[in-house]
């Protein structure tokens, strides 16, 4: 039985099928026509959705693993660009400029209603407003953007807002702000209502760091840019300076502070000021950037050069005796001492007594190679720059003749800006390396070496005669010395050139100052414009009676800023 | 061939709905990163306006008035120690004291 069974069930099956065969080739025979097409149909759409959903699914893994080129759009009207930039701070981190938002209000004249109505309520919230020419320019239905008022302030714009005046809309816009105000506004610069720099460091933050054009108010994410200013520095001498102007009735004054060994500038001034914020300002010429904009006859100070060259070039010590007496004569000129001393002087005391005659003679033995070769060497003829903008270029004579050779040696007859002046005496008492000034926080490259422009020997006693100037009871900058922080220094008084002849009353008063003397560190230059005399000078207008004491008061305020300790045994004299 | 028809059909609206809701999914993610870099936008803002005005009302001309106001004087040299005068005071024995 068992071996039966499957017998039966193949039989049975085969029976079955045979059965179903007949039955479907019965059925395949008896389909009507209407019903195969339907069948057709159905899998000719069950087809064609599933070729749609690979081609969908196809898509979607095209786009996700590829991705096309970038899609630009062109626009018929320009889009207003802005430039974010950098902030800007000083050596110790304190913020002088930044970016901030600020709307700004443009219209639409193709939406604009009544543009008379529009003028004049916009003339009562903003009352500088040009009417005539925003009424013209409302008048050009063909224009969709007007600029009206870029940077307002946010209770003007909510003012103007309130008007609730149709077809006039608002921009977020980046303002550069100045939180100091007119502090360093000479270094800063300026930016144009675009905010890109046009003077000064912002200038320079275009042309070399860079800026991010945005369409907007998108602050830049750079880094910011940090000054080698101190803006405590910087404000004590400035205010200094204002002090000096009211009290010598000066029309000017000018400052800057080096740090001799880096050629960092730690502040520099120049009154009357000009706001960063009113690019126009800078454009007045009385505001002029004396420090690096200006080149200036320097007179005495200017010796500092000269015995610094007779003392390097080897054509004198600081032993050397020379004859003074006598004035010298170049053609139909006489030069003499402003207080002869009436006997003959060593080096040190041409210094000290600021002798015109000495230091002529000391020009006139070196000759006109030697005194050029020297001042071009120190950077005194060629001109420089700095990250605020080129420094004016020096006026040096074509020929160093007699004459020139003379005058120059007293500073007169060459006229140089106070910013390259400074750096040449600050490369003087460093110990002789060349000194380029920056306004940029000094970072010490291992790859540039130092330019030797002068030995040692003569830098050590140049800052011996500077320290002498000053202690000396007879020296020209006794005025200028604060009891503990050993300050050395070297007083210029100028005359004013006008009109092709020297104006005996109209002076130019200096004083160079250096401090620590024991390890110079900082070099002061203080300019006052044409000071008059006063009861505290005795009606004199000479650069130890205003320039000395001035720098004696402004070292006095910044020498503890820059932590010079003072020594105690001169504090107690 | 009817199934493979009902099949199709749900596929399709479960891939429509699952479209639907990843479409809607995206604009609510992407509305929601506006906002959030609309928020970190006005906070730096916020910041920037802040720093300067910090900055203002930090300026050494009116630090230097509010101090002179309250007396204070810019510091002189006989009020700073130096280094000597510190080592002199670190050598007093202090059974001295």
């Amino acid at each position: 039985m068992p071996a039966l069974r499957p017998r039966r069930m193949l039989i049975l099956g085969s029976v079955e099928m045979q059965k179903r065969t007949a039955q479907t080739q019965t059925s395949t025979h008896d389909t009507p026509p209407g019903a195969l097409r339907r069948r057709i149909a159905n899998a000719l759409l069950f087809g064609a959705v599933l070729a749609m959903f690979g081609a969908v699914g196809g898509r979607l893994v095209y786009l996700g693993i590829h991705t096309g080129p970038q899609v630009t759009l062109a626009v018929s009207d320009a889009v207003p660009t802005s430039f974010a930039r950098p902030d800007i701070i000083d050596r110790g981190g304190r913020l002088l400029a930044t970016d901030i938002e600020v709307p700004s209000l443009f219209a639409d004249p193709a939406i604009v209603l009544d543009r008379d109505e529009v003028v004049e309520k916009l003339a009562s919230v903003i009352p500088d407003l040009d009417q005539a020419e925003l009424r013209h320019a409302l008048a050009d239905k063909s224009r969709r953007f007007v600029w009206i008022r870029r940077g307002l302030a946010p209770k003007v714009a909510q003012r103007i807002h309130d008007l609730g005046l149709p077809g006039l809309a608002f921009r977020k816009e980046l303002r550069r702000a100045y939180p100091a105000g007119e502090l360093a506004g000479h270094v800063l610069g300026a930016v144009n209502v675009d905010n890109k720099g046009v003077a000064g460091i912002e200038k320079h933050i275009d042309d070399v760091i860079g800026v991010d054009a945005v369409h907007g108010a998108e602050l830049s994410a750079r880094s910011p840019v940090r000054l080698s200013l101190d803006i405590g520095v910087q404000h004590t001498l400035e205010d200094e300076l204002e002090t000096a102007v009211r009290r010598y009735h000066t029309k000017g004054a000018a400052g800057v502070i080096l740090d001799i060994r880096s050629g960092e500038v730690l502040a520099s001034a120049s009154l009357p000021r000009t706001d960063p914020s009113r690019p126009a300002m800078g454009l007045d010429p009385s505001r002029l950037d004396k420090i690096s904009g200006g080149t200036y006859e320097l007179g005495s100070v200017f010796k500092t050069m000269t015995v610094a060259m007779a003392l390097d070039e080897g054509t004198a010590t600081s032993a050397t005796v020379l004859d003074v007496r006598e004035p010298l004569i170049a053609g139909r000129f006489t030069i003499t001492d402003f207080h002869p001393a009436g006997r003959p002087l060593s080096i040190s005391e041409i210094f000290t007594l600021s002798s015109n005659v000495g230091s002529g003679m000391l020009a006139l033995q070196a000759g006109p190679e030697k005194f050029r070769g020297f001042m071009q060497r120190i950077g005194l003829i060629d001109p420089i720059h700095t990250e605020a903008g080129p420094v004016s270029a020096p006026q040096v004579p074509e020929r160093f003749e007699r004459i020139e050779l003379i005058t120059m040696s007293y500073g007169h007859g060459i006229a140089v800006a106070p910013m390259q002046f400074a750096a040449a005496a600050a490369s003087l008492l460093n110990g002789g390396t060349l000194v380029k000034p920056t306004f940029l926080r000094f970072r010490p490259d291992a790859a540039t070496k130092p330019v030797q422009v002068a030995s040692d020997l003569t830098s050590r006693e140049m800052a011996r005669l500077f320290r002498l100037n000053v202690l000396d009871p007879i020296g020209t900058g006794k005025r200028a010395d604060v009891p503990g922080f050993r300050v050395g220094g070297k007083t210029g008084t100028a005359d004013r050139a006008e009109s092709g002849r020297y104006e005996e009353k109209t002076v130019i008063s200096s004083f160079l100052g250096v401090f620590p003397m024991d390890a110079p560190q900082y070099l002061t230059f203080v300019l006052l414009f044409e000071p008059k005399g006063t009861e505290e000078t005795g009606g004199q207008r000479t650069a130890s009676l205003n320039a000395a004491p001035v720098t004696g008061r402004l070292i006095r305020r910044i020498a503890p800023q820059l932590s010079v300790a003072p020594l105690m045994a001169e504090v107690t004299q | 061939m009817r199934l493979a028809n009902f099949a199709a059909f749900f596929f399709a609206m479960a891939s429509a709905f699952m479209l639907y809701s990843l479409n809607y999914e995206t604009r609510r993610l992407e509305a929601n990163v506006q906002a959030q870099e609309k928020a970190a936008g006005k906070a730096r803002s916020d910041i920037a306006v802040l720093k300067a005005e910090k900055s203002h009302l930090s300026r050494p001309d009116r630090i230097d008035a509010l101090a002179r106001a309250q007396g204070l004087t810019p510091p002189r040299p006989g009020q700073m120690p130096n280094n000597a005068r510190l080592a002199t005071a670190t050598d007093v024995d202090p059974g001295q004291r």
